[in-house]
């Protein structure tokens, strides 16, 4: 008999069958730094914009697929503009015009010899 | 007064709610013991959504018997599990007999 | 875009690539200009966060394991309160509360999050990335003996496993027991036998 426990996120995981444990220590790269000192600060006494729990309700709604195909800190980063998005304090056009500007500066980087 | 004390025997209930929650589902409808009174924190069920003006939480730290929660596993009798559970998600246990 | 680079019977670690990461840097850099613009942060102060997140680590942890381990009062007060007795050390605690749970002959102990990845990070700094995993998360709470046997650590059938999952507001750090010579080493010596790998839990013995 199996009680019948409410629906089950993509993100709760514990006791599900899973292999072996990827023993990997990666470097903390600037950008997923970044990311976490971005979302403290917003989320500080002094903001309060957005928090850790609205970051997790962010990415435990992403859908399975994006949920899994994504890295750890970039998962945060989605949420963090998921959240900033849905709350109206930045909009998507703001951040893809600031995206654009940034791969062309990027670019331009490859190519300067 | 807080609902519970240590040594109680609890169940965690499973509350269908929506959004997001901090109760996995590997200890909804199990029962254990509570080691531990935490504090009262606020709802992160209500956090996620912004609302953080709501009232504090009481919770608590409660240990479940691993060979309870995975009974078709082979694990020794006296390993246990603790996490934490909020008032909310939690009912007095109703048992003929008390597992350790 | 990240991918998955290993596709196999486990469920890999998601590991940006190259590409990836280059692609995240140009999105979380975006994020931040957009942020500055609307005068909502500064880069300065960006700057000086990331300061802060690179400064914990294991050698804090070490710090207060050592402690613990020369000083048997430490030891109660850090048991009873963990973040005031860590406070204690000049360590900055941002969680609310820590719980340190105390290896015996008798039990072991052992930490994950199964949700997400909660850890004592303004102490020991980012959980490394196998702590994160999926594999871990959902293992560790099932059947922890087989995840600690991965790490090389065969626990005794007749000894307590207690596998404490930080799913709210508390935070943990596990005290192993100390070496049998501890009373005569000194505490540098104390704190390079401790390795973070102890204070969650998958390795059991020091030096």
């Amino acid at each position: 008999m199996q009680d019948d426990k409410g629906s089950k996120g993509y993100h709760d995981v514990g006791g599900d069958p899973a292999g072996e444990i990827p023993k990997v220590d990666l470097p903390w790269l600037h950008w997923e730094k970044q990311v976490e000192a971005i979302r403290g600060l917003l989320g500080d006494g002094t903001r309060r914009i957005v928090s850790l729990d609205e970051v997790r309700r962010g990415f435990e709604s992403f859908g399975i697929d994006k949920y899994n195909s994504l890295s750890f800190y970039r998962r945060r980063l989605e949420a963090m503009t998921d959240i900033l998005i849905e709350k109206g304090i930045v909009t998507q056009a703001e951040l893809d015009s600031a995206i654009k500007a940034g791969t062309t500066r990027w670019s331009n980087l490859d190519e300067t010899p | 007064m807080t609902r519970f004390a240590v040594g109680d025997r609890v169940q965690v209930l499973a509350l269908r709610k929506e959004g997001h929650v901090r109760v996995p589902h590997y200890v909804r409808n199990q029962t254990g013991s509570v080691t531990e009174y935490c504090g009262t924190y606020l709802n992160p069920e209500e956090l996620a959504v912004g609302k953080t003006s709501g009232p504090a939480v009481d919770l608590y730290r409660v240990a479940f018997a691993q060979r309870l929660l995975w009974p078709d596993d082979l694990i020794p009798a006296q390993d246990t599990l603790v996490i934490e559970i909020y008032d909310h998600w939690l009912t007095p246990a109703q048992e003929a007999d008390h597992a350790p | 875009m990240p991918h998955d680079h290993a596709h196999g019977e486990h469920e890999a670690l998601i590991i940006e690539d190259e590409a990836g990461n280059i692609d995240a840097q140009i999105v979380v850099d975006a994020l931040q200009q957009v942020l500055i613009a609307k005068g909502l942060l500064t880069a300065h102060e960006v700057t000086a966060a990331i300061a802060k997140l690179e400064s914990p680590g294991l050698h804090l942890g070490a710090k207060i394991i050592a402690k613990a381990w020369s000083d048997p009062e430490y030891k109660e007060r850090l048991l009873a309160d963990g973040r005031a007795a860590v406070q204690e050390l000049d360590i900055p605690v941002t969680e609310a509360r820590i719980i340190v749970v105390e290896n015996t002959a008798q039990v072991h102990n052992l930490i994950t999050c199964t949700l997400c990845s909660c850890y004592p990070r303004s102490i020991l700094g980012q959980p490394p990335s196998w702590y994160i995993s999926k594999a871990y998360r959902a293992r560790s709470v099932r059947e922890p003996r087989r995840v600690l046997k991965e790490f090389g650590l065969d626990l005794p059938d007749d000894m307590k496993l207690v596998v404490h999952d930080s799913n709210a507001d508390m935070r943990y750090l596990v005290l192993p027991e100390p070496p049998l010579d501890f009373k005569t080493l000194a505490a540098t010596d104390l704190e390079a036998m401790v390795s973070r790998d102890h204070l969650i839990g998958v390795a059991r013995d020091v030096a």
